[in-house]
């Protein structure tokens, strides 16, 4: 009877039903079976009220939609272009620092393929560069940044761990942790996808464009509102002055003074629905993150986790396997879920098993987003190959064959996170 | 019909308001309880839990909003290889399902709500906790109804083409 129950529940997934009301189904077979009162549900959705942290998700949300409204995308460009457009494959290059820091501050990784690779691919077809390899290096790097500070999905996995670690015998997971330990790796993603452009052009080099002193001025003098931002942001959070949600305030404060007060961009007339759209995607995260809290309830107190454990670990015996183990799921699961149904659905599961192989669950956090970043351009449904495919008008086949060498090296950069622990918690656990 | 569409209409704009305007105080409130803190040794207790609850509060309304449209998170993967009028009657029961389930939650938690008025217990300040969770069943209720609307319409073959969920 419900063995039948959830396989209906998987069926109506797949047939396109909101992922919420699937986990809900199933968070309420399961308390039903277990005869509890399913006012269980109520108590766990209020749970939403019950952290400290979650604040800064509507918080940055709005900042990063406010930026995208705006010609933010449009300065950054030609910042990065001054400043960086002198090196050896130097558009490239401009590509990943713009493509990774505007996703890290705009989160949804669809907005910067949208806003940004719309200005990158003629600006690198102009630069001479091939344009298949335009095109895998933008839609590549669409995702890019998620690792960095004010990641979202970092701080979706911070607070489903903060959750989880008052039934479990863990370390301490704190939000700032985790974005300390995404530098590295981000960084690391960043200066191998930077090689391999340069070791692609080897044979037919662009010419180097000439460094500006005056361009490099202007630009500068153009995003004098926006400098301020990665300061704001990041000593907001590293310098221990303001906690994550604070910053997150004086992020949004901030960003909505200079768009809509220093650069007039956003009339104040389209402020509300802006304001409006962006709660409604926070609104369709927090009920997905809501929900889950209540089916991570059902599944910690029927002890799936053990279970899962004892399955797991009759089969895999190594840490090493079992990590090459979880990256194939998380790698199937970025390609087919969104980032942060996948979040929500996997932590609670993954998170106990992984901490018996002695994983730390600053460093699974980094696995689990990379993975994520990488499922974005994996064929065949990897959203952002669809984005793309729908901005740039080519053909999605035409997209996979762009994609796979930078996906390839992307994966190198996620075997080196997944295996060298070090590289995400050297900053942090010392 | 005519009280019908006012009322929706009225709705939608309540919520619209509501969500930005708790936004906006979301802002102000914790930029003040920073500048409170730091420039003047002052910490206002009532802050942290409203700003706590407010975030219960967007996520209600947005989740709300987001089921005009049907503009929830979902895994869209049968759709492309299905006939329209295959289509059309897997949406009724994906939609009455999902109308199904928000009506079980708002139904169990206006049980549990009730339980809470009649032994009110404060939050803080003045507030009684029950007015702040009541959101979760109102916004349930309201989802509810609305997928049973696009089940019906579904049913008619009336359903207006939804949005895709924003990327």
């Amino acid at each position: 009877m419900i063995g039948l129950a959830i396989l209906l529940l998987v069926l109506l997934a797949l047939l396109g039903a909101p992922l919420f009301a699937i986990i809900l189904g199933f968070a309420a077979i399961g308390f039903f079976s277990l005869e509890t009162d399913l006012a269980v549900l109520h108590i766990d959705i209020y749970q939403l009220a019950n952290s400290v942290v979650l604040m800064a998700l509507p918080l940055f949300t709005f900042a990063g939609f406010l930026l995208s409204e705006s010609r933010t995308a449009d300065r950054m460009m030609r910042l990065s272009q001054a400043c960086l457009g002198w090196m050896p494959g130097g558009m490239a290059f401009v590509a990943l620092v713009a493509c990774a820091a505007f996703t890290a501050l705009t989160g949804g990784s669809g907005v910067t393929i949208v806003a940004l690779g719309a200005l990158l691919l003629p600006a690198l077809a102009k630069a001479g560069y091939d344009p298949k390899f335009n095109l895998g290096l933008v839609t590549s790097s669409g995702s890019l940044g998620l690792l960095l500070v004010p990641s979202v999905p970092l701080l979706i996995y911070g607070i489903i761990a903060q959750q989880m670690s008052q039934q479990l015998d863990m370390p301490n997971v704190e939000i700032v942790d985790l974005y300390l330990a995404g530098l590295a790796p981000a960084l690391l993603m960043i200066m191998l996808l930077y090689g391999y452009c340069l070791w692609a052009m080897r044979k037919d080099p662009v010419p180097k464009q000439e460094f500006n002193w005056h361009e490099l001025r202007s630009a500068l003098w153009e995003a004098r509102w926006e400098l301020p931002l990665p300061f704001v942001v990041l000593g907001g959070i590293f310098s221990g002055f303001l906690v994550v949600s604070e910053a997150a305030a004086v992020t949004a404060l901030y960003v909505l003074l200079a768009e809509v007060v220093l650069y007039r961009e956003i009339p104040l007339k389209k402020l509300p629905g802006i304001m409006r759209e962006s709660m409604v995607m926070v609104g369709g995260i927090l009920l997905i993150l809501a929900v889950a809290l209540a089916l991570t309830d059902y599944l910690v107190y029927a002890g799936v986790p053990e279970k899962l454990f004892t399955f797991i670990q009759t089969h895999v015996e190594s840490k090493i396997a079992f990590l090459l183990l979880l990256n194939l799921v998380l790698l199937m699961l970025g390609a087919l879920l969104d980032i942060f149904a996948a979040l929500v659905i996997m932590v609670p599961l993954i998170l106990p098993v992984a901490l018996r192989y002695g994983i730390d669950p600053v460093h699974l956090g980094i696995i689990f987003v990379a993975n994520m970043q990488i499922g974005y351009i994996t064929p065949p449904v990897g959203m952002n190959l669809f984005i793309a495919s729908y901005r740039f008008k080519r053909s999605v086949t035409e997209l996979f064959s762009a994609t796979i060498p930078f996906m390839l090296v992307l994966l190198v950069a996620l075997m080196l996170i997944t295996y060298v622990p070090e590289l995400s918690l050297f900053l942090v656990r010392n | 019909m005519q009280v019908v569409r006012w009322l929706n209409r009225w709705l939608n704009h309540l919520e619209d308001g509501v969500i930005v305007a708790i936004l906006l105080m979301m802002i102000l409130l914790a930029v003040l309880q920073i500048v409170l803190r730091n420039f003047f040794g002052i910490s206002l207790v009532w802050v942290e839990p409203t700003l706590q609850n407010a975030v219960l509060w967007i996520g209600l309304l947005g989740a709300m909003i987001a089921s005009r449209r049907d503009e929830h998170i979902r895994i869209d993967i049968a759709s492309r290889f299905l006939s329209p009028r295959a289509h059309r009657w897997l949406a009724v029961a994906v939609d009455a399902f999902t109308a199904g389930i928000c009506g079980l939650v708002a139904w169990t938690s206006m049980g549990f709500i009730r339980g809470e008025i009649e032994y009110p217990s404060i939050a803080f300040a003045q507030v009684p906790s029950w007015a702040l969770q009541m959101i979760i069943p109102v916004g349930f209720a309201v989802m509810a109804v609305r997928y049973t609307v696009l089940t019906v319409l579904d049913l008619f073959g009336q359903r207006p083409p939804m949005e895709e969920p924003h990327a």
